[in-house]
């Protein structure tokens, strides 16, 4: 027996449905994020985004339904390599203990972990190479998301997904951070973003897969974000 | 009035003013301290009374452990249900190094191979070993619940499972040692440690009763260490899952598989 196929060049999801116990969350969802774009990911409170994220990278195995990374399906993948090439940023900026350095190493090879990669990587996350020293208790709320951010991409993935990344940042910062995610696509990055900030949506992301009542509708971000004036955000 | 008489009858005078002293301040806690007060009371005396016979019938001696043991286990597996398999947890995590290292000290002629002497021996580093899993397992079980997005952090930066919860491991087995630790180094300064005081009230020379009571003590350094140990290996495996998940624990009660 054959499952699904894709041509598609990044990740492909097909038929995905999830369940907690009774409840069901994802229905039947499909869609695709190619390398080299910005997916936003869109919908209320408790609509499944984290959800959806999770199982992209298997943290969490779906009941039904395929995820296929450059057209190989992922359940056949080994999955702390698919982890590193699909990178997950989740809601809660978590620091390891010790430097913000020994964050971005973490668990890397320390022959590969150059100064330049640290250095690029923080940059990109919009901080400057001062902080590489700095204990990763003593930062800020915005700072720890920008870590985060950093030491998905000390890991070079081939795919990025975010998870509320402009939560805990203001309107410059937010900025920033669309600006490099935009720049990463442009690199070759496939990118997937969970947010409930609809502006930030439609000026980073090509395509938006909206979420509401476990399906998915996929489209450009005017149109589906002109049908959806307001989406509540997440609990505070 | 006789020595026997005397020491009941004191006792029960102490814990009555313990009971009207919390009634007067309105703690709470006078039915408490008399329901503790009384099972103690009917526990050892039934204790008192059984191991009477067994030291009469030795070939009980073992069964007797074996109901240590279990209730020892019992005890300890409530406080990790979280996780499927406590039980059998708890009794790998007593079990094993309590009664090895009671074997080890009968078998090299360290205390005496008679029940006199198995019982209290597998007795104190039984409890010794429960007490080594209840701290490193409820620690675990806290750290499983309050620690779910640092694992899942570490899982996401390309962490095995196990690997993710090595932090929480040490945590738990750090933790659960101090209490014996601090009492091993108090040892004779601050506290006058059980097994000695029992055995000096019994009529034992101070000597004895302090090389006896080292003995226990050391003993019971690696008995607890292999307790937390295997307690922290054994909640390892319950706790991940196939394709390097990590079983998320929602609360002390129960767990979910997502």
């Amino acid at each position: 027996m054959t499952g699904p196929r894709s041509d598609v060049n990044g990740l492909a999801v097909r038929g995905l449905s999830v369940a907690h116990g009774e409840r069901t969350v994802l229905r039947d969802v499909s869609f695709d994020v190619p390398k080299g774009t910005v997916t936003a990911l869109v919908g209320p409170s408790g609509a499944g985004k984290s959800t959806l994220l999770r199982c992209l990278n298997r943290l969490l195995v779906p009941q039904a339904g395929t995820i296929l990374l450059d057209g190989e399906d992922t359940a056949a993948l080994e999955p702390c390599t698919l982890r590193r090439r699909v990178g997950l940023v989740g809601q809660t900026p978590v620091m390891l203990p010790g430097s913000v350095r020994e964050n971005l190493a973490y668990g890397l090879d320390t022959a590969t972990v150059t100064e330049p990669r640290l250095a690029q990587a923080l940059a990109d996350a919009g901080l400057d190479r001062t902080f590489l020293d700095r204990p990763s208790g003593e930062l800020s709320g915005g700072e720890r998301a920008r870590v985060a951010l950093a030491r998905a991409l000390t890991r070079e993935p081939e795919l990025l997904l975010l998870d509320e990344p402009t939560a805990a940042l203001d309107a410059a910062a937010s900025e920033h951070i669309g600006a490099t995610l935009r720049a990463l696509a442009r690199a070759g990055l496939g990118v997937m973003v969970a947010t409930h900030d609809l502006p930030f949506a439609a000026t980073v992301a090509e395509h938006v897969l909206m979420l509401r009542d476990g399906t998915a509708v996929v489209g450009a971000p005017a149109e589906l974000l002109a049908a959806s004036p307001s989406i509540p955000g997440p609990q505070a | 009035m006789s020595q026997p008489l005397t020491q009941i009858l004191v006792s029960a005078a102490f814990v009555l003013a313990a009971a009207w002293l919390a009634h007067r301040q309105r703690l709470g806690l006078s039915r408490s301290l008399l329901t503790a007060a009384g099972r103690a009371a009917v526990q050892l005396a039934v204790v008192g009374a059984l191991i009477a016979l067994v030291f009469r019938v030795p070939a009980l001696a073992i069964a007797f452990v074996a109901v240590m043991v279990l209730t020892a286990s019992l005890t300890a597996g409530s406080r990790i249900r979280a996780l499927p398999g406590a039980r059998r947890i708890a009794i790998g995590a007593i079990a094993l190094p309590a009664l090895g290292a009671t074997g080890v000290l009968l078998a090299v002629g360290a205390f005496a191979a008679t029940p006199r002497a198995m019982i209290p021996t597998a007795g104190i580093l039984i409890g010794g070993a429960m007490l080594a899993t209840t701290l490193t397992g409820r620690r675990l079980v806290e750290d499983l619940i309050a620690g779910v997005d640092e694992i899942e952090a570490r899982l996401a930066l390309g962490d095995r499972a196990r690997d993710a919860l090595v932090p929480l491991t040490r945590r738990a087995i750090a933790g659960a040692l101090v209490p014996l630790i601090d009492q091993t180094r108090s040892a004779g300064l601050v506290t006058l440690p059980g097994t000695f005081v029992g055995l000096v009230l019994g009529g034992a020379s101070p000597e004895t009763a302090a090389r006896i009571q080292l003995t226990v003590l050391l003993t019971l350094l690696l008995v607890q260490l292999l307790s937390a140990l295997l307690t922290a290996e054994l909640m390892t495996r319950a706790a991940t899952l196939p394709g390097e998940r990590v079983r998320v624990v929602t609360s002390p009660e129960g767990h979910r598989v997502r």
